[in-house]
Parts: structure tokens; sequence; C-alpha cells
């Protein structure tokens, strides 16, 4: 998880896109992803998806984050192949399962959904800083500020907590303890009680966040204290339609296919 | 002022109170570093100063405490911040932006400062810990100690009456951390800022601070001006804090009936105490 959510600095074209915009067309990508009935199509928006991470200077990390969701997806393949029975039986396996090619159709369908409607949320929060998109959602879009704060510390928090895991697995690696177990239950079991600790952590430092916070003026924020402005200028126009015409087509895809 | 009158502290689910019927008195101008072993009470002392004790913390709150003629009873930690900047001691969740620049800028925003003034109160903080090259830094890209002068360079921007810092150089170097006591004397003395800062590090403590207060167990015991308390290196030692070795020897040597003329706090003091003892 470690450095999937964290700000890198840039000046690339989309870090100099408004907060806003940029959140927008990450949603409007997700949200083709989920309309979308077309495996060519989704696999277009994947490739979109590394476009955008090679042009703001994170192609490294966009295929990392591709790697991280390897796992996730075999199992979710799997899962989906063994248990959908749409369609013409292609293999026939013991215990009743049927492989089919429905089944498999479908597999891809939500694999490639999967990838292509988490990897804009990652890469957006990649190139935007938190207290912007924070700036925006209060000033533009008039959420309250303190549950921008929340949303804002929450994704903040999540390296830090990482972070904070493989301390722990680390230091019960070091303590003998076989964590790198192949099998997934055991894992699990070893695992979990080492949860613990990393929640009692966590609540402590979301705590201290909410004591400096407030120790800072938290509540004397109002709507205009932001510093910054947040200009909406031509390269946003341009990403909003192209964001917009992202979805169309996948509208459009879906019907002519 | 800062008037803390019997005050007394146990969180909700802690067992023993956490501060034990303690007075204190801080006068306006003052420079005063707070000492202890861990555990002592100290983070929750500065807590009660600044409200976060008992606004945010439930638990049983006995006694008084007053900033500036206001009980932190009646008033909030975030009206009370416009009075006294507190540096917390977990860095990490002291942050609450992800690049240098927003961190300062926070507490700004928050307190209204106005647009054109904003620039140069953000460069200002930065050049006076000295991370003005950081300032587009990500804050997980820093290290510890950098983080620590973000963290004192975001209150500092406030220009609080009063500053807090619970124990602001832990991670940082000698040097560094001489620094930041340069800069909290300056500070004092130019602007007059009252300062209370928490710190293990007795020997930088007692070459900067006018007057000190020892912590144990939830007790102040011991307090006064530096030399005063270093008379006692041996009850500081017994709860866990080392004295300079010059402080335990002329303590040492007054014990046993040499009239060294106070505590020696550096080696010069100690040379020429020593040759005094041997010449006169
Ligand atoms: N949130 C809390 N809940 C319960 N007990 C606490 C809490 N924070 C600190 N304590 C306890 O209060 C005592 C004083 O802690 P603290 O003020 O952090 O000491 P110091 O800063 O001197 O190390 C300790 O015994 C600690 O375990
Ligand atoms: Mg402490």
């Amino acid at each position: 998880m470690k450095g999937f959510f964290d700000y890198v600095p840039g000046s690339s074209y989309l870090h100099r896109l408004n907060p806003l915009t940029k959140l927008l067309l990450a949603l409007m990508i997700c949200i083709a992803a989920f309309i979308s009935a077309n495996h060519l199509f989704l696999v277009m928006l994947i490739v979109l998806n590394l476009g955008i991470g090679a042009q703001a200077g994170i192609f490294t990390r966009s295929v990392m984050l591709l790697k991280g969701l390897l796992k996730l997806c075999i199992i979710i393949f799997l899962l989906q192949v063994l248990f959908i029975r749409d369609g013409n039986v292609l293999v026939k396996l013991p215990l009743n399962i049927f492989i089919t090619d429905g089944g498999i159709s479908s597999a891809f369908m939500v694999v490639f959904r999967l990838v292509t409607a988490t990897m804009p949320l990652a890469l957006m929060l990649s190139i935007t800083q938190i207290n912007d998109l924070s700036n925006v959602l209060v000033t533009k879009l008039r959420i309250p500020y303190p549950y921008a704060f929340a949303l804002t510390t929450a994704i903040r928090f999540i390296p830090v907590f990482a972070n904070e895991m493989t301390g722990i697995i680390e230091a019960q690696t070091s303590r003998g303890v076989q964590l790198d177990t192949r099998n997934i239950f055991k894992k699990i079991k070893l695992v979990l009680p080492l949860c613990v600790p990393l929640l009692i952590t966590s609540v402590r430092k979301i705590e201290g966040s909410a004591i400096s916070a407030e120790l800072r003026g938290f509540h004397l924020r109002t709507k205009n204290s932001c510093y910054k402005k947040y200009a909406v200028n031509i390269n946003d126009i341009c990403v909003i339609m192209i964001s917009v015409v992202i979805v169309g087509s996948a509208i459009l895809v879906n019907s002519i296919f | 002022m800062i008037h803390i009158e019997n005050l007394s502290f146990r969180y909700k689910n802690g067992r023993k109170p956490a501060l034990d019927n303690i007075s204190l008195t801080i006068h306006e101008g003052e420079f005063l570093g707070i000492i202890g072993g861990s555990g002592a009470g100290k983070t929750t002392l500065s807590y009660a100063i600044n409200g976060v004790i008992p606004h945010h913390f439930p638990g049983d709150f006995y006694g008084s405490v007053k900033v500036a003629n206001t009980d932190t009873f009646d008033t909030t930690p975030g009206r009370l911040s416009l009075k006294i900047g507190s540096v917390l001691q977990d860095i990490d969740s002291q942050m609450v932006s992800s690049v240098v620049e927003d961190e300062i800028l926070y507490g700004l925003e928050n307190f209204s400062v106005p647009g054109d003034e904003i620039e140069e109160r953000l460069l200002s903080a930065l050049e006076a810990v000295g991370i003005l090259p950081l300032r587009y830094r990500a804050i997980d890209s820093l290290s510890g100690g950098q983080k620590q002068k973000v963290a004192i360079a975001a209150i500092i921007a406030l220009r609080p009456k009063v500053l807090i810092l619970d124990e602001p150089t832990s991670e940082l170097d000698p040097k560094s951390s001489e620094q930041i006591f340069d800069l909290l004397k300056e500070l004092n003395e130019k602007y007059g800022i009252t300062i209370v800062v928490i710190e293990q590090k007795i020997m930088l403590l007692s070459e900067y601070v006018k007057k000190l207060a020892v912590m144990d167990k939830g007790r102040i015991i011991l307090s006064g001006n530096v030399r005063d308390v270093l008379g006692h290196s041996s009850e500081l030692e017994e709860i866990g804090i080392h004295c300079p070795r010059v402080v335990s020897l002329s303590n040492s040597l007054r014990d046993r009936g040499a009239d060294v003329g106070g505590v020696w706090i550096n080696l010069d003091e100690a040379e020429a105490g020593i040759r005094r003892l041997i010449y006169d």
C-alpha cells in the first residue's frame, strides 16, 4: 500500500489542473468503467490510466499499482471463472464445477473494471495536494469543512498506517514469527492479532491530528479562510470535456456492440 | 500569565492520576523548562495549559488553570490557541497537510491573517527555523528532525503570546537542537513571548531557560531558578535525570563542606570554581 496515495510533487500539465478537474476526471473514468460492458474499451481505459501516470511523471507508480492489484485480480478472476455458469461449458471439473465461456468473459470484465476503477483515484491523489482537495471541496462544492477534514485526514493517514503495519510485521518477523506462509488462512490468523496494536496507534494518531487541528484554529475556519485561489482555466475546460467524452464513449460503445 | 492551582487530573481510563495536585505560576515573559522521566505527566500538564484537557480528553479534573485571566474550563482549546501556540510531542499526528507550505498556511488561514501578510509570515517562519528550501517538499519525504522544524515553524508563524513545546528537539541532532533553542531565546528576549518547553536534555535546557520545573509521578517535585534546581542533583538522579558531571561534582563538594559558591553548570564555571578552591 505504501506509496500509492502520498503526494508526488511535480509541475506537469495534470499537476497544474484545478483539483476539482482532477477529481472529476478520476470519477468520470470510474463511472465509464462501471458503465462499459466492452472488454476492449476497458483495456483502453487502463491504457489511458497508464498514460495519465506517464504524463504526470508517475509511470512507475502506475505500474506498481497494477502489480499490487494483480493478486486481488487473480483471486476474483478464479472465483468468477469457477462459479459463473453462463454460456457454453468448456471444461467440466469434479465437484460439479463447470468452466464456461461466459464465466471467463465475465471474469475478465470484472477484473478489468476493478483495475480501471481503482487506478484513477490513486493517481489523482498522487498528484493532488490533500489541502488543495479539501479547500476546493469546501469552497467550490460547499462541503462543510469538518467533513472535508475528516476525508482528507483519512486519505493522508493511509501511507502512515501502511508504514506502521510494515514496522509491526518486521518486528514480529525478527522475533521469529513466520508471517510469509503461503497458506492464506494461516496468514490471516497470524496477521489479525497485529491489527490490534495498529488500531490503537491509529486511533492515537487520528486523535493527535484532531488535537493539532483544534490547536491551530480548526473551529475558526470559514469558507473564506483559504488563502490559495483555485482558478478554472482553459486547460481545465479541455479536461472536463475529455472526461465527458470518455463517459459518452462508454455509453456509445455499449449501444453499438 | 499562566496560573495553575491545585490541579489534579485522571484520564478516564487511567488508574492513577496523571497530574497530582499541581500548582505553578508562569509569569509573562518567562522562559520555563519542564523536565521529568517518561510518564511523569509532562504532556498531560501541557494539555492542561492549552485546554486540550479537560475539553478533549475526558477524565476527573480538579483545581483550576487560568491563562491570561481566562479559566481554561470556560473556553475552548480553539479560542485559547489564539494566545497559546502548541507544538505537540507526536510530530506525525501534528501534521495536517501533505506539503510543508500548506502546513504553515493552515493556522494562518484559520486565524484569518490578511492575505497580504500571509506570504511574509510564511517566509519568515520558514527562515527562522532554517527550512526555507523545504517550502514545496512533501511532508512524507522529510526526516523526523525536519518535520519537527516544520511543526515549530507552523506555530511560530501564528505569533502567539505564549509558546508551549513538548519535546521539540527529540529527533534533532545537537546542532539543530541548539538552533531551535537559540530561536526560542530570541523570541523570548526580543518579543517577550512566554515560553514553556518540555525537554529531556537537561544540559541544553539549563543553558537556555531561566526557570526549571521537575516532574515525577504527576507532581512537580522541584521548581525554581535553574541553579537552585540543579543544586538537588541527587534527587534528580533518583528519578532518572542525569545531571551534567560538573553539576554533580559541585554538589558533592558542597555536601562535603566545600564552599563552591553556587552550582557549576558548565566547564568554565567548574574550572574557575576549582581554581578558587585550590588557591584560596
Ligand atoms: N490518553 C490517555 N489515557 C489514559 N492514560 C494516559 C493517556 N495519556 C497519558 N496517560 C497516562 O498518563 C501518565 C502521564 O503521561 P504523559 O503526560 O504522556 O507523560 P510524559 O509526557 O511525561 O511522558 C502516564 O502514566 C500515561 O500512561
Ligand atoms: Mg510526553
